[in-house]
């Protein structure tokens, strides 16, 4: 153990408790007498002017260049504990210490010590980062789609001042929205449609001297990553490279094939109508029929047609209700005497959009609750009427209309299928999803072949029956060509937490392509997605991580001379910031780099690592930690828990006074997918008795930061029963929770329910050793 | 609109409308919203075939036959729960007694008890321009027929009696307005504006 | 009430609508009404030659324009006599006269139709009055105050379920227009009128329920229940009697008792009075002329003291 490093500096904070808590003279006992440390200070206050002049004194004599702050949680007061731009390295005293345990106790003060043997290895082992931008960064964005949303995406990175490449696959501007007659109601009183400015936007996004606007134009590859993306764009038949910083993919949506309804009619009678099809109908004369250009004095809306059904779409598309609202406004408008009905199964008409259907029903719109049956060749619609509690038939109208759902565009439905990467498009969580790399790499070396098994023929079926068409962008990656799918074929990451970014960094969607939504939405989402994609141009050039780790500027260092070329860092880097030389020696793309630290978790030899944040460094702070041996009862739990939504969570916890036990020994990480095994091991050969992964949840409904790195997580636990059993030891000792950032209230259970089994199995035989 | 006089359809498309425009408190029935406080309300909601929120889902689905012939429309107390505990505003009383007015209008209601009440009572509003209670009953009991109202009288003989002893039911001659003839021009001239109204509806 | 429902010379007149049941069910509250009223301080002269308010089958029996006008009639009777303010005792009459006279102040074209109906008896509403019920009237024109200090003969120990019924307040008592007096479901005024005769108002929970209206007169085999539970309610809540402001609520609740006895095996005898009459006994008026008290069919001990006290 390395117990004197180079002028480190502790100061001890008796603030907001600690002081009364625990004893900070005994703190200093370690500083000083374990670890040598030549400076050591306290103050009842260390976060006010006094105490922070008392650090920059030390430091602007040269006493000191590594201040270790002894107080608050690293998540609070980081701008009073920031000194000459690099963040102290601190102990949390506070939060899980003085805050999470009774006063006075042996065991409170036990926990105080370690956390500051912690801190002061932690210390050791920091390097300062130093941002390292490289080459030529391009600030302008590609936008992907010319209709409202792309539009209004377009105008607002030319209002921020930046320079736009404005992509569109047809002739012309504007897309669904040219055929809309009218368009919702945006602005108060909310309650007419409103006449369509689609026009107007398109002349404002000509004029924009910002914006290059390419039509009848398609990308063909991207390469490279944020703030050096290169893209090849085809045109007429000829292609060019274009150099850009960010790209937000607006490619919107498609309407549900009515082909498929044959049930509700569609195709047996002309009379049926999908509500795309009725906007071309709706002029400023009353309606008129296609069949024989009567006028339609009975209309009725089918709400749902083809969605929230298992056998169409699954989901609700958002806007139907509110634009069969519109038509049947619209329709009434032009002839007060028709009778419109609505029949639907739950009226969708959130916010504003009451004021709209209130207004229908003012106007003496027939809502109907109920679930449709059928639609007859003569315009009968069969349907259970819910409030009525019985079947209806109504005959005798004269137009039968489909509000149809949305379906996104997260492929193009125009070209071909890429031959590889459909299945990462629509499972990029699953770590054992393969890899078109791993595809690559099997096809390259014939005796690793694997015959794919009979459950992977049978789910690769659907893979393409689901995915009509090629990808958008062609993606050079490692993990394929596509952006990946949420949920339903619609391109996001995570629609709460981390809204329009892709798990591709530096690519981001807005509009109906992320989510179902209508103009005025789609609107707002471009400018959030704007605003991402300047975020992400503006950190690239400095060197600085993305969304979680904003502004970060370490990276993971590679070392070349130890690496096996295992890949494991280049298959589950979940961003696929990590690619090939001729050698097959990994070589990162910074920019598309998170810092999850998911390489090093991946990493079987230990040779990457971030400046700040490495092996050897955790290793210290586990073996920093003073394991009591088992006469003294006092078991030792190691727990790694993520800063992103475990490490708060164990804050609040703290902040509500929740109290648990003091036998645990937190170690924050970027992440779980960063935790090596080696980890583990190492802490139980140490003699810990218990060790938890603390993370964010994992699978379909993942909450994890990085996308899979739980899931990564999981995985790699799921291994270690062996490396237990060869030491004897009993599975349970190792073990994993799913902790998101509002579960404080759960803490103590989760913590002290684990330490009761721990307490159960007994103690880890190999204390002591 | 007129209502259509078609009693083949059982779902009619423009009933619905039709309602809404013609039906005292019509106008706001399109705001109903299901929700079913007015049928919770109803004191005598377990007398009824359908209720009052059943009532307005069948005016929707254009039940015009099921809407007349509901005994909903005769089993409102008019204690007005209903609309005063309605969210949406819709004066449910008024629908339901419009919905009856509109039945009787149109022939449906000849053997109801309450339209036979109803039109004793008018009877006398207009041969008086003041309610007799007495010959109003009278009258209501002997509108079943001869046999029937006589067994009705003497079912409630003992009431009748102990309200004459009391002095709470008049013996004498019918109290009367003294200008019942303007009265009865004025309600003469009301009918004649109403029918007038109807006219002009159809028309346009 | 606004300052602009004054008469020219600056103040209210009110003048008095007694309706039908005036004249047979219910002498007894027009009898005390008019016994009241002037004992609180307000004079009231009755309308000429009103005629019936259409009551709650007008409108299926007569049809809507021809039931309005007989509030118009009404109406424009009590403008020719320089009143500001109609005041009627009976629930429907309040309903109706009151509901048309808003409907023909707010809207035009109704008010056209009413006056050309009216014409032909050469005769015109202008829309000024205010209709009110003679529960609001006490409330907000009077006050529980000047109740209490013209109380002379306090009905001390005498325990009185204040039964609203429905018409009274629903829908008009909670609104602008009809002066905002009480609750639609728990109005407190009735316990507070028998709390101010010096009488003892009791916990009653069927305050607002309907005892079945004109379907208990048309057909009572639906409604008896609703009133066997209203009585139920008056008998566990300890009352020696039921007050009520409410013609109809008044003679079923009074009526029916044997008939109720008779098919649910109870044995109910439970006074129902109008509260104008326990107001006149509670004021040292006329038992018999002024409180009618010698109409009430259902007698019980404590109602035969009230009457000879």
């Amino acid at each position: 153990m390395n117990n004197q490093i180079l002028n480190p500096g502790v100061y001890l904070c008796g603030g907001c408790g600690i002081g009364e808590s625990i004893s900070l003279d005994a703190l200093e006992q370690v500083a000083g007498k374990e670890y040598k440390v030549p400076v050591c200070r306290q103050h009842a206050f260390l976060c006010g002017d006094e105490g922070r002049a008392l650090i920059e004194a030390d430091l602007a004599a040269g006493n000191v260049n590594q201040p270790i702050v002894a107080a608050c949680s690293p998540r609070v007061m980081t701008d009073q504990f920031t000194f000459e731009g690099t963040p102290a390295i601190r102990a949390n005293l506070r939060e899980q210490v003085v805050w999470a345990q009774p006063a006075g106790e042996e065991d409170t003060q036990m926990l105080a010590n370690d956390y500051l043997r912690m801190a002061i290895t932690q210390a050791a082992g920091t390097v300062p980062t130093v941002a390292a931008p490289e080459g030529e960064y391009s600030h302008t964005i590609l936008v992907l789609g010319g209709g409202s949303t792309g539009l209004n995406a377009a105008l607002a990175a030319a209002n921020t001042g930046y320079e736009v490449l404005l992509v569109e696959r047809d002739n012309q501007l504007g897309g669904w929205a040219n055929k809309w007659s009218k368009t919702l109601p945006h602005l108060p009183p909310y309650r007419d449609p409103q006449p369509n400015t689609i026009n107007e936007l398109i002349t404002t996004v000509e004029a924009e001297p910002a914006i290059t606007v390419l039509t009848g134009s398609l990308v063909t590859k991207t390469e490279g990553g944020p703030g050096k993306f290169n893209v090849t764009l085809s045109q007429d038949g000829s292609s060019r490279v274009e150099h850009v910083g960010a790209i937000v993919v607006a490619t919107g949506w498609r309407p549900y094939d009515a082909n498929n309804l044959v049930h509700l009619g569609y195709g047996l009678n002309t009379d049926v109508v999908t509500g795309i099809e009725l906007e071309e109908l709706l002029t400023n004369e009353s309606l008129q029929r296609r069949s024989d250009n009567k006028p339609a004095k009975t209309v009725m809306f089918v709400q749902c047609a083809g969605s929230r059904d298992p056998d169409h779409l699954p989901y609700c598309s958002s806007v139907c209700c509110e634009v069969s609202i519109k038509q049947a406004l619209q329709i009434m408008q032009t002839d007060p005497a028709a009778s419109v009905y609505v029949l639907f199964d739950e009226l969708r008409t959130p916010g504003t959009a009451e004021e709209f259907y209130r207004q229908a029903q003012k106007a003496g719109v027939v809502f109907i609750k109920g679930k449709v049956k059928s639609v007859s060749a003569d315009l009968g619609v069969t349907y259970d009427d819910v409030m009525l509690g019985q079947e209806v038939t109504l005959q005798g109208l004269d137009m039968v209309v489909l509000a149809t759902g949305m379906v996104p565009n997260s492929t193009n439905p125009e070209i071909e299928p890429a031959e590889n990467g459909a299945e990462q498009l629509l499972d990029d969580v699953n770590p054992n999803t393969p890899l078109s790399l791993a595809i690559k790499i099997i096809d390259n070396d014939a005796k690793e072949v694997v015959p794919p098994t009979a459950e992977q023929a049978q789910a690769s079926e659907p893979v393409s029956a689901a995915l009509p068409g090629g990808p958008l962008l062609n993606l050079q990656y490692v993990q394929g060509p596509h952006i990946p799918m949420l949920v339903d074929g619609f391109s996001d990451s995570h629609y709460i937490c981390f809204p329009y970014e892709t798990r591709r960094t530096g690519i981001y969607t807005c509009g109906p392509v992320r989510r179902p939504m209508d103009m005025a939405e789609a609107s707002e989402d471009a400018a959030g997605a704007i605003l991402k994609a300047i975020q992400s141009i503006e950190g690239a050039a400095r060197g600085a991580a993305m969304h979680p780790r904003v502004g970060d500027l370490s990276f993971p260092k590679i070392g070349l001379d130890t690496c096996t070329k295992c890949r494991r860092c280049t298959i589950e880097c979940p961003f696929g910031a990590i690619e090939e030389d001729e050698n097959s020696f990994p070589i990162l793309i910074e920019s598309r780099c998170r810092r999850c630290g998911t390489c090093m978790g991946a990493c079987p030899v230990r040779t990457i690592s971030f400046d700040n944040y490495s092996p050897n460094m955790v290793l210290g702070m586990i073996d920093a930690v003073e394991v009591p041996d088992e006469f003294d009862e006092k078991p030792r739990i190691l727990i790694f828990a993520c800063e992103n939504d475990a490490y708060p969570a164990l804050d609040m916890a703290g902040l509500n006074r929740y109290q648990y036990s003091a036998f645990i020994r937190v170690i924050p990480v970027r992440c779980l997918g960063s935790v090596p095994l080696l980890w583990v091991a190492t802490a139980l050969e140490k003699g810990f008795d218990g060790i938890m992964l603390m993370g964010c949840k994992s699978g379909d409904d993942y909450q994890c930061h990085y996308v899979k790195g739980s899931a990564l997580a999981k995985e790699r636990l799921s291994k270690i029963g062996e490396t237990l059993k060869s030491l004897m030891l009993e599975e349970e000792r190792v073990t994993m929770a799913e902790i998101s950032i509002a579960d404080s209230h759960s803490i103590p259970d989760v913590i002290d329910g684990f330490v009761e089994t721990i307490e159960g199995i007994g103690f880890n035989p190999f204390k002591g050793f | 609109m007129a209502v259509s006089s078609d009693t083949s359809q059982k779902y009619d498309l423009g009933f619905a409308r039709w309602v809404y425009q013609n039906v005292k408190g019509g106008d706001k029935l399109s705001m109903c919203m299901q929700c079913g406080a007015c049928s919770g309300s109803c004191p005598i909601g377990t007398e009824m075939d359908h209720g009052p929120r059943k009532l307005i889902m069948m005016v929707r689905a254009g039940m015009k036959e099921a809407v007349f012939q509901s005994n909903t429309l005769w089993n409102c107390t008019s204690c007005y729960r209903c609309t005063v505990r309605c969210p949406r505003g819709i004066p449910v009383t008024h629908v339901v007694q419009g919905l009856a007015a509109k039945a009787v209008a149109l022939g449906y209601a000849s053997e109801v008890d309450t339209a036979r009440f109803a039109h004793s009572f008018w009877w006398s509003v207009t041969h008086f321009g003041r309610t007799d209670e007495r010959l109003v009953t009278a009258k209501y009991y002997f509108s079943f027929g001869f046999i029937a109202g006589i067994k009705k009288s003497l079912d409630n003989l003992k009431i009748a009696l102990g309200m004459v002893m009391k002095g709470r039911m008049h013996v004498g001659l019918p109290h009367k307005v003294s200008d019942n003839k303007g009265l009865r021009a004025i309600l003469e001239k009301a009918t004649e504006i109403e029918m007038r109204d109807k006219q002009g509806g159809a028309e346009s | 009430m606004s300052d602009s429902n004054m008469n020219k010379s600056g103040k209210k007149k009110f003048v008095y609508y007694p309706g039908c049941s005036s004249q047979g069910s219910s002498k007894h509250l027009d009898s005390s009404l008019r016994a009241i009223v002037p004992a609180l301080g307000l004079e009231m002269e009755e309308i000429n030659d009103w005629n019936c308010c259409g009551a709650s089958v007008g409108n299926i029996g007569g049809g809507p324009l021809p039931t309005t006008a007989l509030s118009g009639r009404n109406l424009a009777k009590a403008e020719q006599q320089q009143a500001t303010d109609v005041i009627t005792g009976c629930a429907a009459c309040y309903l109706n006269t009151h509901g048309a006279n808003e409907r023909i102040k707010a809207d035009i074209t109704l008010r056209g139709k009413v006056n050309e109906s009216l014409s032909a008896a050469d005769m015109s509403y202008e829309a000024n009055l205010q209709v009110r019920h003679a529960c609001e009237v006490i409330v907000n024109e009077v006050g529980i105050d000047k109740i209490k200090a013209r109380v002379t003969k306090p009905l001390e120990g005498l325990k009185v379920a204040g039964y609203v019924g429905c018409q009274t307040v629903r829908p008009f008592a909670n609104t602008e227009s009809g002066g905002k007096y009480d609750t639609f479901d728990d109005p407190k005024f009735l316990d507070q009128f028998a709390e101010a005769c010096g009488a003892e108002a009791v916990d009653f929970d069927l305050k607002t329920s309907c005892c079945g209206g004109s379907v208990a007169v048309i057909s009572p085999e639906k409604t008896l229940h609703l009133i066997r539970d209203i009585l139920q309610a008056a008998q566990d809540s300890g009352a020696d009697v039921i007050s009520t402001p409410c013609p109809l609520c008044q003679t079923n609740v009074e009526m029916y008792q044997p008939a109720i006895n008779k098919k649910f095996g109870t044995n109910f005898n439970i006074p129902v009075v109008f509260y104008s009459q326990l107001m006149a006994k509670a004021f040292g008026l006329d038992a018999k002329k002024d409180a009618g008290l010698h109409r009430n069919t259902i007698r019980s001990e404590k109602l035969n003291i009230l009457v000879r006290e």
